[in-house]
């Protein structure tokens, strides 16, 4: 079956509105345009919605069962073969118990292995902190030769994994739970690996956001607009490598940066912007993300909003660095 | 000429004699190093490099190749000699080991010709083994996959969750090879952790067993020979070795697990060996 015939439309459809099902359905794309790709499931062929590729590309799948490091393992062995193999997994999981091998078998071997992570952030809130991905960011993109992608929806999540196909190295991309991401990009646009896309203009202030937040960005930043304040808005959809013209040419355009991520304010997005920007030209910032604490229990969207990443915190975020309100 | 098997058991006695050689050279050259795990499996690489695998060293990334994973990496001194022998790596290379910039340091890396991966992070080798084992399914290749395993490297849980796949997927072209010289960097592995039954253990994970004696010849060549063991299950060879083969003050001590290696140990350690 051709590419064309998974069809945008019913991908969108089956994926909802959620990142993790898009990556599945975009693998439907991939095993037609590469035939070496190869998918690697840690008993996550639901969570990834990738039940239609194992129906149509049953002698390109391989089940490694609950064995994240067996999947990493196993994922790098069939690299150095030839094939491409993608891995399905929870983020919390194949990140933290399986550092070891993504950072030697697949890192510093520099094999192409992608790394499809589901349930990242705190998007299993419901779940309890064994079940967060608070600090995958930080791990992954402290790995030299490791792309780090973190879609803002389901139309970026989809471009992103067919990005993946000209990757020649490791990447890990960061995707969602069940929570739903309400559309920011543009539909069908193609990915362009480190290039953050400006949804929003301003020179007052910028905010660099990735992920769920990017949404919560746009709406802060129409809030400041109908008060007179200009913000910049810049979805970072490329944590690593980081598009650091757009980050310098926010710094020099703006008075000052606020990142916002779902991830712990330690080692992600905003640690990375402020590791270009004390460098290169050291700006005023604010970090939104996950204060230094486990989350507790709870639905995601409320839990987002107790501590502290939701559209309101950034705009407060941006009137305190510009010293209004 | 046909090589007789006579003629086949003594050209690999003797490649294993010069790769024990070659292990304490290079360990001179660093310094210090790894030379207990290195000798226990000299005769084994011997016999992989210089009979079984088929591979050619003027072409490493020859798609076809066996495979050939050092998961025990800490015995790379071991590897570096056989690859040194056999013509993938320049000889000099062993002279040069852990120095700035060699390609050899304690542990392999992928980048040197015929090494396969980054290992010596223990419990690492046989989910890489396996999906090579996987990948030539796939792709419907026949070449041959081989993972040695150190026996203290079992306390690894990963080896096992790979152990129960590459039974499942059936992968008779997977070979793990435990090197199983008894003893642990802190001490014999049966007072660190015990991992007997061994045999039993592999058995039940749904694999092929065989115990062989690691240092007779003529008892690996033929086992390797006879691969696979089954036609539709890994094999695990369990090789009976002595830690520090070939050198009486190396042999059978958790000290030579890694140690400092002069001028003096090495005269003495070559003196031991002999020729080739």
């Amino acid at each position: 079956m051709s590419a064309a015939a998974t069809g945008s439309t019913d991908w969108r459809t089956r994926a909802a509105k959620q990142t993790r099902l898009a990556f599945g359905q975009a693998l439907l794309e991939i095993g037609a345009r590469e035939p070496r790709a190869v998918v690697v499931s840690a008993d996550t062929q639901d969570l990834l919605g990738i039940r239609p590729y194992i129906e149509r590309y049953r002698d390109r799948f391989v089940e490694v069962g609950i064995a994240e490091q067996n999947a990493i393992g196993a994922a790098a062995g069939l690299a150095t073969t030839g094939l491409r193999p993608y891995v399905c997994a929870y983020a919390p999981f194949i990140t933290a118990r399986s550092m070891e091998q993504v950072r030697n078998d697949v890192a510093y071997a520099n094999q192409r292995v992608v790394i499809g992570a589901a349930a990242s952030g705190i998007s299993l809130g419901v779940a309890g902190g064994t079940h967060h991905a608070l600090e995958d960011l930080a791990l992954m993109r402290s790995l030299p030769n490791m792309t780090v992608i973190v879609p803002a929806d389901v139309d970026e999540a989809y471009q992103a994994t067919l990005a993946t196909l000209d990757i020649d190295g490791p990447v890990y991309l960061r995707l969602g739970g069940r929570v739903e991401e309400p559309a920011v990009s543009e539909a069908d646009a193609p990915l362009r690996l480190g290039r953050a896309v400006q949804l929003r203009s301003g020179r007052d202030i910028a905010v660099i956001a990735c992920g769920a937040l990017v949404e919560m960005a746009v709406r802060a930043s129409d809030a400041l607009r109908r008060e007179g304040i200009g913000a910049r808005v810049l979805n970072m959809h490329t944590i690593k490598p980081l598009d650091r013209d757009a980050i310098l040419t926010a710094a020099a355009e703006t008075r000052g940066i606020v990142t916002a991520e779902e991830h712990h304010l330690a080692g992600g997005l905003g640690g990375a912007v402020a590791e270009i920007l004390a460098v290169e030209r050291p700006t005023r910032m604010r970090m939104v993300g996950m204060p230094d604490t486990f989350a507790m229990v709870g639905p995601t969207v409320p839990l987002r909003a107790k501590y502290g990443m939701s559209a309101e915190a950034i705009a407060d975020a941006c009137r305190a660095l510009l010293g209004v309100g | 000429m046909h090589e007789t098997r006579e003629a086949l058991l003594k050209r690999l006695e003797s490649a294993a004699r010069q790769v024990r050689r070659n292990v304490w050279r290079a360990l001179r050259a660093g310094g210090s190093g790894h030379a207990g795990g290195s000798c226990s499996a000299a005769d084994i690489l011997a016999a992989l490099y210089f009979h079984r695998l088929r591979v050619r060293p003027g072409e490493p990334d020859w798609p076809e190749r066996d495979r050939f994973v050092l998961s025990k990496g800490h015995a790379n001194a071991a590897l570096g000699a056989v690859l040194a022998q056999a013509g993938f790596i320049d000889d000099a290379v062993l002279d040069r080991f852990y120095g700035l910039e060699s390609p050899f340091g304690m542990h392999p890396d992928i980048k040197v010709p015929g090494v396969e991966m980054c290992t010596g992070a223990l419990g690492h080798g046989l989910a890489v083994a396996m999906g090579m084992a996987l990948g030539a399914r796939i792709q419907k290749q026949a070449f041959h996959t081989f993972v040695m395993l150190g026996d203290g490297e079992l306390h690894e849980g990963s080896n096992w969750e790979a152990a129960m796949a590459a039974s499942h997927y059936r992968l008779a072209n997977l070979t793990a090879i435990v090197d199983h010289n008894k003893i642990s960097q802190s001490g014999p592995v049966a007072e660190i952790v015990g991992i007997d039954p061994l045999a039993d253990k592999w058995r039940a994970f749904g694999w092929e067993v065989r115990e062989i004696d690691g240092h007779d010849m003529e008892d690996v060549v033929d086992t390797l020979d006879a691969l696979p063991l089954h036609p539709d299950r890994p094999t695990a060879l369990i090789a009976h070795t002595v830690k520090g083969k070939g050198v009486s003050f190396a042999e059978n001590t958790y000290l030579w697990h890694s140690n400092n290696v002069n001028d003096d140990i090495y005269e003495r350690a070559l003196g031991e060996l002999g020729e080739p």
